[in-house]
């Protein structure tokens, strides 16, 4: 009788010690599987940092470039439109940039780490359309626009900071990707300083 | 250690077990693709002389970084030598050149072949055996001619190196003009070549042997246990 | 849990299925190492589908770019080269353990009555899995890819009249191209695989129907007890699940082993030639099929005649369908039989081996006539069992099946 129970407690011990390796087994067997499904090393490569050198673009200019297959836009701001920006009203959704939609380094009124150039994800929060740069005033837009970013697909508006305006389909500014000046004036998109 | 030694014990008793290209008089090349500093020197090597006019087009710069340990910035200051559309070449680029291939046709008759997988389609005894076989023949328009690959087309580039060998009347290589290096120290920089492209043509060598390791271990144990549950169960059937 | 299972039983037979090729699917109790192999091959069929998806999740099938994007996975996809790996050698295990797999049935006579058509299955599955393999060995598009497939295709050529345009058609050119990889494509990814999903299906139906044969031959459904339940047999679950399972944990050691460490095989599995992109104006000094085609290929040269050869390459396959009517004896296993059918299978294993070595080699007058002797053999063994099996002096059959270990 109790070489009967042995013999059961070996057996069970030996099927969950079975069923356990042969788990983990999978489980590490999948990830090389799961893995091939990740960016590759030429994607990562492509999305790695790129450089921009902001002494060509005039001020009051607009320019785009690719970063990750997404248009990233970097504006040279007059000391007008940063006026605009400074003298901002209420009709803003989230003017102090509370929400973490960019880098602390950001995170202020001007949205970006030098208030000449702001440097944003073209990219509209709600669906994901590339809005359009209006830097001028314009009566289509309504008496409050100044200037800003207008989102052909659902028509949200942004101003001369990537700021929503208020009871706009978008829900959020637009995003600041990580950048940092390597020098006067080459720009970095795509990592953080250090 | 011990694991190492496993390793390359089988792989030398499987090695006669290939067929086809190698012929007999291949010279043995010693390839350790755990030398990092050997990995790096052949990489500048490689640079430095051959990828002018050949390419590793199936392979990118930015994989030396963990690869060999070389940092970003060596390599765009040291390794990448070419543009594009007048920008440098990136580090996530493949390694491509600029050459025009009807222009370098018509100087060496061909165009000079990609060589990331020379290492595995012609081996890397292969290379070694004909970067170190070329001696001179006037009568071949580059003025040298190979043991190893007779009227090849290729000029021997790392003559100022290794120095100028002629053809004795026993089909031996003597020195006759000396170069920048002695016999061992030109054999060390082919051996760290060679090495070099043996890693550009599988560079997942450099981890298939440990990761193997370590399946090994688990499914010698696993196979270990399910022997014992087999027999275990098995008691049950007289 | 035991209410959701009825709840699930009333729709759908699970319980029921489950007894019926489990845990009630009596076995017989003496399989030996042999019948690993027949589970093995649905495992490895498995992991080729697997392996497979992932691959072409990165591969493209197209003539400029295929080369290039195996080295891709090879090196800039995380892990795609042991993914890559895995399916390269596990094309070669595939014909490793289904070459073990169909020995055990000749040893053993498991193509005999009532088996014959489980057996045509099995033969089936031989054949599309040939065609999956050839198809597949074109995708990397190296130089061995092109030329054997030029080669193989030219074959079709040598049909009297339909020939050349039969040819043409499968190339969908003048030449192995852009368009022959992506229909070979289409075939390897989802045609052929389906079609074996299929015939394998019924494979298993069959030999579920018809039940196992084993090492002594014996019918273990005809001694039943009073239940019912073969005497001689005992349930797969949990005896041959656990049994398999060291089986297949045994074959990983193996496979993952070559995987890791012997990728290439020493030019066996992935051939030197293949690792220099396709070249449609350059043939590489020596075209060899990979080893699982060797013998046939060895068949096909030993004939010095095109339409000969290939007909003699087909026989050799179609003349396997016919095992079960052209051995006449009545008695199954090996173990029972006489010394003649002894000498004539080893006398085949010998020759398919010995064609397999010759198919690898560059044809020499030595080699050749080797080749002719050893394709004379090869037919030979199926004209004489023809002949010797009618009236073959064979020893008695137990009732009972015998266990050795």
């Amino acid at each position: 009788m109790s070489d009967n129970n042995n013999s059961s407690n070996r057996r069970n011990f030996l099927t969950n010690l079975t069923k356990v390796m042969g788990g983990v087994g999978a489980v590490f067997a999948a990830i090389p599987f799961l893995s091939t499904m990740s960016p590759s090393e030429k994607t990562k490569m492509a999305g790695a940092p790129i450089e921009i050198d902001v002494s060509s673009i005039q001020p009051g200019a607009f320019k785009i470039v690719e970063w990750r297959g997404k248009p990233v836009w970097v504006v040279h701001r007059t000391p007008e439109m940063l006026d605009k920006i400074k003298n901002e009203a209420g009709y803003l959704a989230d003017p102090e940039s509370n929400e973490e939609n960019q880098p602390q380094y950001a995170q202020n009124k001007f949205r970006s780490l030098k208030p000449e150039y702001l440097v944003l994800l073209g990219v509209c929060t709600h669906l994901g359309c590339s809005p359009l740069y209006k830097p001028g005033e314009n009566k289509d837009l309504g008496l409050e626009w100044k200037g800003g970013f207008f989102c052909p697909c659902h028509g949200s508006k942004f101003d001369l900071s990537g700021r929503v305006f208020k009871g706009m389909p978008a829900p959020t500014n637009l995003e600041v990707p990580p950048y940092y000046f390597a020098s006067e004036t080459k720009l970095i998109v795509g990592a953080d300083e250090g | 250690m011990i694991k190492k030694y496993a390793v390359f014990t089988v792989l030398l008793l499987f090695s006669h077990l290939s067929y086809g290209a190698s012929g007999g008089d291949l010279k043995p090349v010693a390839i350790d693709l755990g030398n990092k500093a050997s990995l790096q020197r052949g990489a500048q090597i490689y640079f430095n002389n051959c990828s002018g006019c050949h390419t590793l087009q199936y392979h990118r710069y930015s994989k030396f970084v963990n690869d060999l340990g070389i940092s970003e910035d060596m390599i765009k200051s040291n390794l990448i030598l070419t543009t594009n559309k007048g920008e440098k070449t990136k580090l996530g680029s493949t390694i491509i050149n600029s050459i025009n291939h009807d222009s370098i046709k018509e100087v060496f008759g061909v165009v000079p072949p990609d060589l990331t997988l020379t290492a595995r389609s012609r081996g890397s005894e292969w290379i070694y055996t004909f970067l170190t076989s070329f001696y001179e023949d006037e009568t071949r328009p580059m003025g040298v001619n190979n043991i190893l690959y007779p009227n090849v087309n290729m000029p021997h580039v790392l003559w100022y190196k290794e120095g100028l060998k002629k053809l004795d009347e026993n089909n031996q290589l003597i020195l006759k003009v000396k170069g920048q290096l002695n016999q061992k120290e030109y054999e060390q920089e082919i051996t760290d070549l060679v090495n070099f492209l043996t890693y550009v043509a599988e560079p997942a060598q450099l981890e298939r042997y440990s990761i193997g390791f370590w399946v090994m271990l688990f499914l010698v144990f696993f196979a270990f246990i399910t022997y014992l549950l087999k027999i275990e169960y098995w008691r049950d059937i007289k | 849990m035991s209410k959701f299972i009825a709840w699930i039983d009333e729709r759908l037979p699970v319980t029921k299925f489950v007894k019926n090729h489990l845990s009630e699917y009596y076995a017989p109790k003496n399989f030996n190492f042999f019948y690993f192999f027949g589970s093995l091959a649905l495992f490895v069929f498995i992991l080729q589908i697997i392996t497979g998806i992932f691959l072409t999740i990165n591969y493209k099938p197209d003539a400029a770019s295929a080369f290039a994007s195996v080295e891709y996975i090879m090196r800039d996809v995380e892990w795609g080269w042991l993914i890559r790996y895995m399916h390269s050698t596990g094309a070669s295990f595939f014909f490793i353990v289904v070459y073990l797999h169909m020995l055990r049935a000749l040893m053993y006579g498991s193509y005999k009555k009532p088996r014959e058509l489980l057996w045509l299955f099995g033969m089936f599955i031989f054949v599309l899995l040939m065609a999956e393999a050839f198809m597949g060995y074109l995708l990397p598009w190296g130089q061995m890819s092109y030329w054997g497939a030029q080669v193989i295709i030219s074959l079709f050529g040598a049909i009297p009249l339909i020939g050349e345009s039969l040819a043409l058609w499968i190339r969908g050119d003048y030449v192995i191209s852009d368009a022959t990889l992506n229909r070979f494509f289409a075939f390897h990814v989802i045609a052929l695989p389906l079609l074996l999903f299929a015939v394998i299906y019924l494979h298993i139906a069959a030999l579920h129907t018809v039940g196992s044969n084993n090492p002594d031959g014996i019918e273990i459904k005809a001694n039943k007890n009073k239940d019912g339940v073969p005497v001689d047999g005992i349930p797969f679950h949990p005896y041959y699940t656990v049994k398999d399972i060291f089986g297949l944990a045994v074959f990983l050691t193996i496979f993952m082993f070559v995987v890791f460490f012997l990728p290439e095989f020493g030019g066996f599995f992935l051939e030197k030639d293949n690792f220099v992109p396709a070249d449609p104006l350059k043939t590489p000094e020596h075209i060899v099929p990979v080893w699982y085609f060797t013998p046939f290929y060895a068949i096909l040269r030993a004939v010095p005649d095109k339409l000969g050869g290939v007909i003699a390459m087909g026989l050799a396959i179609f003349v396997l369908f016919l095992m079960p009517w052209l051995d006449r004896c009545k008695v199954k296993s090996i173990r029972y039989r006489s010394i003649s059918y002894k000498i004539l299978l080893a006398a085949f294993i010998i020759s398919f081996i010995g064609l397999g070595y010759i198919g690898m080699k560059a044809p020499t007058p030595t080699l050749t006539v080797l080749g002719r002797l050893f394709t004379i053999v090869y037919f030979g063994f199926f004209v004489l069992l023809y002949f010797t099996s009618k009236n073959e002096k064979t020893k008695p059959v137990p009732d009972r099946v015998t266990m050795h270990d």
